[in-house]
């Protein structure tokens, strides 16, 4: 009895922990802030008047990738292209266009790579898919291991049989 | 067997991904556009040589012709320059110049003193037609269809190998299909 309980026990606890800290993970990482606030590129124009327009314009300017330096936005770039482009969603944002229509305007004509959040659709579904997969692959070779080292005699105890 | 098999199968698929990741020839800046097959943005702007005049690929509607990007501050644009100058002795289609992020003096010194191989500069001053042709660098070329249809884009310096292997064909390609 004690054979089979034992070790039950020990991996649904372990599995308990592994599942807590996934979830305090994707808690801590939902609330933090996108990107920590570094240098923001200063454009002539300076900030727009309405508050709620400039926390938009900071927003969707962080999310579109500079593609002259690839791996910084256009809200922290200093290339022309990047000003270009501040100057462009700053204009359709005083437009009253929509944050959808923002992205959609540089999609169409970047791709979909000037996205660094790209939405979740079927053809995104892997990219957004894959780190669930490789973690449930981990908890379930985790969890494999665990099941089988607990069913392996302590080095103190006698091995069955030896008796 | 499992026990075997995976670590085998991992090491390939780690091996394959190294071999595209990892290759030397492979331009990173290089990007699909997502123009191709969609109608070539319109433009109306100065002619980098004659600010009165004004040049529009609306104009262009009916023929096969190649835009090409470029700026006197890019090195690379140089380094093209001459194929593009050869391109444009052959007489195969009209090269439009698309002057970006520029100074027109420059502009004008460098198609004085270097040879101008096309049919006409527009000048981008503020970069929006750039932006509306998904232009993030220079240079850049891009071809055209009758239809006005965007068919293909090359990010680098214009060769004349480029210029017999990927463009060539597709001219002749674009010239046979369609109206």
């Amino acid at each position: 009895m004690r054979r089979t309980a034992a070790p039950r026990a020990a991996s649904s606890a372990l599995l308990a922990v592994l599942l807590a800290a996934v979830l305090g993970a994707l808690l801590a990482g939902a609330s933090a802030p996108v990107r920590a606030q570094a240098a923001r590129a200063v454009d002539a124009y300076g900030q727009l008047e309405d508050p709620a327009l400039q926390a938009r314009f900071e927003h969707i300017t962080a999310q579109l990738r500079c593609l002259v330096c690839q791996n910084e936005s256009i809200a922290d770039s200093n290339v022309e292209l990047a000003s270009d482009l501040r100057r462009q969603v700053r204009e359709m944002l005083l437009a009253g266009q929509s944050d959808e229509t923002i992205f959609k305007f540089m999609t169409d004509r970047y791709g979909e790579f000037v996205r660094f959040n790209p939405p979740l659709e079927a053809k995104t579904l892997f990219i957004w898919g894959a780190p669930f997969v490789m973690l449930l692959l981990g908890v379930l070779i985790v969890y494999r291991i665990v099941l089988k080292r607990s069913r392996m005699p302590l080095d103190d105890e006698p091995a069955p049989g030896s008796m | 067997m499992w026990k075997y098999l995976l670590p085998v199968a991992a090491f390939v698929a780690l091996a394959v991904l190294f071999a595209f990741g990892l290759n030397p020839n492979r331009d990173i800046h290089a990007l699909p556009s997502p123009l191709i097959g969609k109608p070539a943005p319109l433009f109306n702007l100065t002619d980098v040589m004659d600010p009165a005049r004004t040049i529009s690929n609306a104009a262009l509607k009916g023929q096969v012709y190649m835009l090409n990007v470029w700026g006197t501050w890019c090195y690379a644009c140089r380094q093209e320059h001459e194929a593009l100058l050869d391109i444009a002795r052959q007489h195969v289609l009209p090269i439009v110049g698309l002057d970006y992020m520029d100074q027109r003096e420059k502009a004008q010194q460098w198609l004085t003193q270097l040879g101008n191989p096309y049919s006409g500069v527009a000048f981008d001053t503020d970069g929006r037609t750039a932006i509306d042709w998904g232009v993030y660098g220079a240079p850049e070329t891009f071809l055209v269809d009758r239809q006005g249809r965007v068919i293909y884009k090359f990010i680098s310096p214009m060769t004349p190998e480029v210029w017999q292997h990927d463009f060539l064909p597709r001219i002749e390609a674009a010239r046979r299909s369609g109206a």
